[in-house]
């Protein structure tokens, strides 16, 4: 009996030290362990729709509400009429980015994975924030939260999948043609509006991401697409470096 | 005995674990939020050439103008924000985010060198890549432009031919970091010219992250003297 417990106590204090040991190797402020390589410059692959609208638009379509298929139609038939020039001035409240535009976009985006946060820009502005330090969302109906295109958004690793919950987009834009932003396929992102992302390497040039939207007042039910991106190696950022306009040329959107 | 050997060992083990210096076993993270306090700033007087002395009140105007016109401010105004500076520190890259308007800097930790002359288009941060010096970041930065904000500290300015070193270490259990930037430009000055800034971590950052700035007609007037 007395061997037998001599042995546990021993087992327990290896236990401890190799624990001791492992903890005592790791810095203060150290890299967490290797993470999926989603860091670097990555282009979303398009199939070749040939224009824009069709390339943002060539997804599954989701169901919307009969108001926002209304709405749908008379936005076509205006753009098809030729109104396609923003005509909403620049304002300090006008808000900052727009998460469903960046990352449907030919700018390839440039994605940091860090401990704690991961950033998402396209090539060299600033964007996304995903925080990763389990901190939960604020409230976004507070008045003292002030909505970005980006929205809020907080991630958590389910093994290799990076899954980014998003809400606290604005209820309005400043854009005088779509005043609410849009979502491929016809669906909408406001401050209703509920975005999940599952962001996967299919392989180490290969990042997919799917989209979900939930929004009661957008969709009849879940609207769900992807996208994939090809790794840009080595990939040089493109700086949109021009002098901002003179204030009698303002034009609307933000760095 | 066997069991005692073998604690003995472990406690060794623990010992070597725990004076071995944190480069050879991970690199310092940089990741957080850093920002600059009243005793951040070590910057000496630079040695500037004439030329850039002569031309001191017309950088400072055009920089101005940048200002009003929320033009992307660039290297080393990103550096000197007053907002927290937002650093993300992955394997291959780091990633930093400003608050004023400005590009995100990258710095490539993959070993990759710089792109040759005729492949880089010059910006406002430049193209960044960093290396290890024991536990020191050190950063080498070219492919600057004359955009935006070009004032150096303690003098003179960035321009296309400028050339920047800096060394990144942690200090206080990584509650303080150290930047030393050493700027090179024959133009500019008559000597390399060093300065120190010593950013602390905080918590949080606020809200909202990025400035929508808007450009206003009577404030690029006062900040430039520039009519409109």
């Amino acid at each position: 009996m007395f061997k037998v417990t001599r042995i546990v106590s021993c087992a327990i204090a290896m236990i401890v030290l190799t624990a001791a040991a492992t903890h005592a190797q790791r810095p203060a402020a150290a890299i967490a362990p290797p993470l999926p390589g989603m860091s670097g410059m990555w282009l979303v692959q398009d199939p070749g729709s040939g224009s824009w609208a069709a390339w943002f638009n060539n997804v599954p379509k989701p169901a919307v509400r009969p108001e926002i298929a209304r709405d749908n139609e008379e936005t076509e038939k205006r753009e098809a009429a030729g109104n396609v020039v923003n005509t909403m001035a620049r304002r300090p409240d006008c808000p900052v980015g727009n998460l469903p535009m960046m990352m449907a976009s030919s700018p390839p985006l440039n994605i940091v994975v860090a401990r704690d946060e991961v950033l998402i820009a396209a090539e060299s502005g600033r964007g996304r924030f995903i925080y990763t330090d389990g901190r939960q969302h604020p409230d976004t109906k507070a008045p003292s939260y002030v909505p970005s295109g980006f929205g809020h958004s907080i991630g958590r690793w389910e093994g290799d999948t990076l899954v980014v919950d998003t809400i606290g987009f604005p209820a309005r834009v400043c854009d005088s043609r779509r005043p609410v932003m849009l979502v491929p396929g016809g669906g909408r992102a406001k401050d209703t509006s509920h975005l999940v992302e599952r962001f996967r390497l299919a392989d180490p040039e290969t990042l997919s991401v799917t989209f979900t939207w939930e929004d009661p007042t957008v969709y009849v039910k879940p609207h769900t697409y992807g996208y994939t991106y090809k790794r840009i190696p080595e990939g040089l950022p493109i700086e949109n470096n021009e002098q901002a306009p003179a204030p009698a040329a303002n034009q609307t959107g933000a760095k | 005995m066997r069991c005692a050997l073998a604690v003995l060992l472990a406690v060794c083990t623990v010992t070597l674990a725990a004076q071995r210096p944190a480069e050879s076993a991970q690199r310092p993270d940089f990741s957080g939020y850093w920002e600059l306090r009243l005793d951040s700033f070590r910057v000496p007087r630079a040695a500037l050439t004439p030329q850039s002395t002569a031309a001191a009140e017309s950088q400072a105007k055009k920089d101005a103008e940048a200002l009003s016109r929320c033009a992307l401010i660039g290297m080393p105004a990103v550096m000197d924000d007053r907002s927290a500076l937002d650093v993300r520190h992955a394997p291959t890259v780091i990633g930093m985010v400003a608050k004023s308007p400005s590009s995100a800097r990258y710095i490539y930790i993959d070993g990759r060198s710089h792109p040759a002359a005729d492949e880089l288009e010059p910006t406002t941060n430049g193209h960044s890549i960093g290396r290890w010096d024991g536990d020191t970041l050190v950063v080498d930065t070219v492919g600057f432009n004359d955009r935006g904000v070009t004032r150096i500290p303690g003098g003179g300015h960035r321009t296309p031919a400028s050339h920047l070193v800096e060394r990144y270490r942690l200090h206080e259990d990584g509650q303080r970091l150290s930047v030393v930037f050493t700027w090179e430009d024959p133009s500019v000055f008559q000597r390399p010219h060093s300065y120190e800034f010593r950013y602390y971590k905080v918590s949080e950052i606020s809200e909202p992250r990025v400035i929508n700035c808007v450009p206003n007609a009577e404030r690029t007037r006062f900040l430039s003297g520039v009519p409109q």
